[in-house]
């Protein structure tokens, strides 16, 4: 009887052990695939990334670079964007980081200021092909901290009213366009609605870039002040997501809470309408039910006049614990040079981030209006981040979504979440 | 099977004082031999339970440097945290609806299948398969099934004049769906146990409650269930120990933006979230701490009580 006892007891430990112990594996994984050396004095440097679109064309990129460079090899690694953070923060801790990697607004401040990227300042200062003065302003300051430059721009993303022609054509509505308001939009969803919902006019998914964000900003409000708050509980704000859920309640747009779903509901004609970035494009272009139905025009503005749509722009890092800093460095400089940068453009991969390279985009993508994208830069307002901006911007999510399916009131759920925030940024 | 074990364990016990050298160089070897194992379980399980216990008295710096001492402070946090009681609700109630729909259908699949069929290892091999299958495959196929527009589950309940179900995003359905992923997919592996162990009883009691008269159902109850009750407490007590530390099927099929997440996120979820996506291990090795204790609460309970069911021949 004992010994039965002793044996479940130690049975119950060690099955539980293995909760504990799935952490380590992405580690010994990502270690493996590191720093592979091939043996005619060949460099493997490893560039990771989490859009598998973008990664088909960067192949192409790689490839130039390689036939340029024959003495270093380009593995590219793409993994879904929130494996993508889990994993490489379990390579950081298991100090075995890809030697190349995306970096993105949210994340920066978490990999830089503990000594995970390696300082590309001097780098930068010695080169002849990059120069942080070449891009938007904006954009390069993100990836400083203190000083030091931790990553390149890479691109600008910008969202965009996409809208099903085909559609419009049988409502007879007249194509939007940069004399839209959210009035026009909300007369327009409701006549592209279907009682039967069969079709609903707008896809107003929970999401924050491409959604209420934009509804925010556009109406005044703020996500995140300039002294580091929570501008949740601004009164502004919260009529900004009011109006972005609105559409929920009144049943112009179904309830959607997956990303994927929102791209497939206007895949599948269910919805007429919906917000999404460019980094959508590639994807966009390849299917033919897209390109010949949908196209894309700004932002509407508010009600009184104001634009506004969220911006972003991913960098080009280097681990600080690379074998081969300056062959990575060479690939990262291609990459941001205005050779590189316009090859990325004419490919089509993401809005170039070096001034003048991102028409060259925009010729990528013929069947769209493209254009508006690059447009909407003069007006965009830079997606809200602060130092650890993943802790508070999923945690909101969990506190809205009760006010998105008309379970709660939005006002109560927005001062929750300021509530949650602010203590999230006092802990940084 | 097991009163032999224990016949064993007996004799050795008995005659410890007097090993012969023989028996001694047995031991040596015993030792040897499972020296791999253990050590396995060593370096992959045993301390990193001792790590996480340690980790859970820490406020977590980042990549794992600059951890900071806080004392009990992530279990007091964790006592007032309502999200965490959600899980251990929603772990306990999953439990209670996946295991004994399991056990029961898997023996009942297992008489039958020990019985005189046609095909048998057909059958026993497709029962087998969602075992084999990896679990993050499966969950993407059932999330399919379940798509609440154009899953093929709705569509087969709208062709029958039923009406769409929200299998994923409604709370009160969702713990459901994720339980009949459960039930399907470890069915198999429950069934092949219990198959082993109804080939332990001896044919001669079949036999003799024949000629007594006895109807099958009558010899289910009376002979089948008890003395394949070893092999049922087995079964039952990994079950529910799996059971409890259910999360790839949940982590696949809803997420943190889902309106059916407070009533679906289990403790192991709950872990992987805080650990993983909050980058908060101290508080993610906390609610660890307290599945494990959940776990020895209930599986010492399960030994204490199984003299008062359990027979061994």
């Amino acid at each position: 009887m004992k010994k039965r006892l002793v044996s479940a007891f130690l049975c119950t430990v060690l099955i539980s052990a293995m909760a504990a112990g799935c952490g380590n594996k992405n580690t010994s994984e990502q270690a493996s695939n590191n720093g592979e050396e091939n043996s005619g004095g060949e460099v493997t440097i490893s560039y990771a990334c989490w859009d598998s679109n973008q990664a088909k064309l960067l192949e192409t990129v790689a490839d130039e670079f390689e036939k340029e460079n024959p003495n270093i090899k380009i593995d590219i690694q793409v993994n879904g964007w929130d494996d993508y953070w889990t994993g490489l923060e379990a390579a950081a801790t298991g100090g075995s980081l890809p030697d190349t990697f995306w970096m993105h607004s949210n994340n920066i401040y978490y990999y830089g200021s503990n000594d995970q990227l390696l300082d590309l300042t001097d780098y930068i200062e010695k080169s002849d092909s990059v120069d942080l003065a070449d891009y938007p302003e904006g954009l390069g300051q993100i990836y400083n901290i203190d000083g030091k430059q931790y990553a390149v721009p890479k691109d600008y993303d910008t969202i965009a009213l996409w809208y099903n022609k085909t559609l419009f054509d049988e409502a007879k509505l007249s194509y939007p366009d940069e004399t839209w308001t959210w009035d026009t939009l909300k007369d327009a969803a409701k006549k592209l609605t279907k009682d039967d919902g069969s079709q609903y006019g707008f896809c107003a998914g929970l999401h924050n870039q491409e959604g209420y964000y934009n509804f925010v900003y556009q109406n005044g409000g703020k996500i995140i002040t300039d002294d580091k708050k929570s501008g949740y509980d601004d009164e502004k704000t919260v009529q900004g997501i009011e109006e972005y859920f609105s559409f929920v309640k009144d049943g112009l747009s179904p309830e959607i809470y997956d990303d994927q779903a929102r791209a497939e509901a206007m895949q599948n004609g269910l919805c007429a309408m919906g917000l999404f970035g460019s980094w959508n494009l590639s994807g966009f272009a390849e299917t033919e039910f897209m390109t010949k139905n949908f196209d894309c025009a700004v932002l509407p503005s508010a009600n009184d006049g104001t634009r506004s749509t969220i911006f972003n722009g991913l960098g080009n890092a280097i681990s600080a614990t690379t074998e081969h800093p300056d062959e990575a460095w060479k690939w990262v400089e291609y990459l941001s040079s205005k050779e590189g940068q316009e090859r990325q453009a004419e490919l089509g991969t993401a809005i170039s981030a070096y001034n003048g390279t991102a028409d060259k985009f925009a010729e990528a993508y013929p069947m769209f209006n493209t254009k508006c994208y690059i447009d909407m830069v003069d007006y965009a307002q830079i997606r809200p981040y602060s130092n650890q901006t993943s802790v508070w911007e999923d945690k909101a999510y969990e506190i809205l979504k009760g006010a998105y399916a008309g379970k709660e009131d939005t006002k109560a759920a927005c001062e929750k979440t300021a509530k949650m925030m602010n203590e999230a940024l006092g802990a940084e | 099977m097991r009163r032999d074990y224990r016949r064993i364990f007996g004799k050795e016990w008995n005659t410890v004082k007097k090993v012969s050298k023989k028996t001694r160089n047995e031991w040596y070897w015993g030792w040897f031999m499972v020296a791999p194992t253990i050590l396995g379980l060593i370096v992959l399980n045993i301390i990193p339970i001792f790590q996480t216990l340690y980790l859970s008295f820490f406020k977590s710096g980042a990549f794992g440097k600059g951890n900071i001492f806080v004392g009990l402070d992530n279990y007091k946090r964790m006592l007032s945290d309502g999200q965490v009681w959600h899980a251990v609700k929603n772990t306990i109630e999953y439990t209670c609806m996946v295991v004994p729909v399991t056990i029961v259908i898997a023996l009942l699949m297992a008489v039958a299948l020990n019985g005189k069929l046609k095909g048998k290892g057909i059958y026993r091999t497709i029962y087998f398969v969602p075992m084999v299958a990896a679990p993050a495959a499966v969950t993407m196929v059932w999330k399919w099934l379940y798509n609440s527009q154009y899953g093929l589950i709705n569509h087969v309940l709208n062709k029958l004049g039923m009406d769409s179900v929200n299998w994923i995003d409604d709370p009160r359905v969702a713990l459901i769906s994720i339980s009949i992923i459960g039930i399907w997919s470890t069915i198999g592996y429950s069934m092949v146990l219990l198959l082993a162990g109804l080939q332990e009883i001896p044919r001669d009691y079949y036999e003799a409650s024949d000629i007594d008269g006895a109807s099958k159902v009558k010899q289910f109850f009376s002979i089948t269930v008890p003395l394949v009750s070893p092999t049922l407490f087995f079964v039952l007590v990994t079950s529910i120990i799996t059971a409890m530390q259910v999360f790839d099927v949940i982590y696949m099929m809803i997420d943190v933006t889902s309106p059916s997440y407070d009533s679906t996120v289990s403790l192991v979820y709950l872990f992987y979230n805080n650990s993983f996506k909050y980058s908060d291990k101290g508080y993610g090795s906390a609610i660890v701490m307290l599945l494990l204790m959940i776990i020895m609460v209930i599986t010492v309970i399960q030994t204490k009580l199984q003299k008062k069911w359990v027979n061994y021949m």
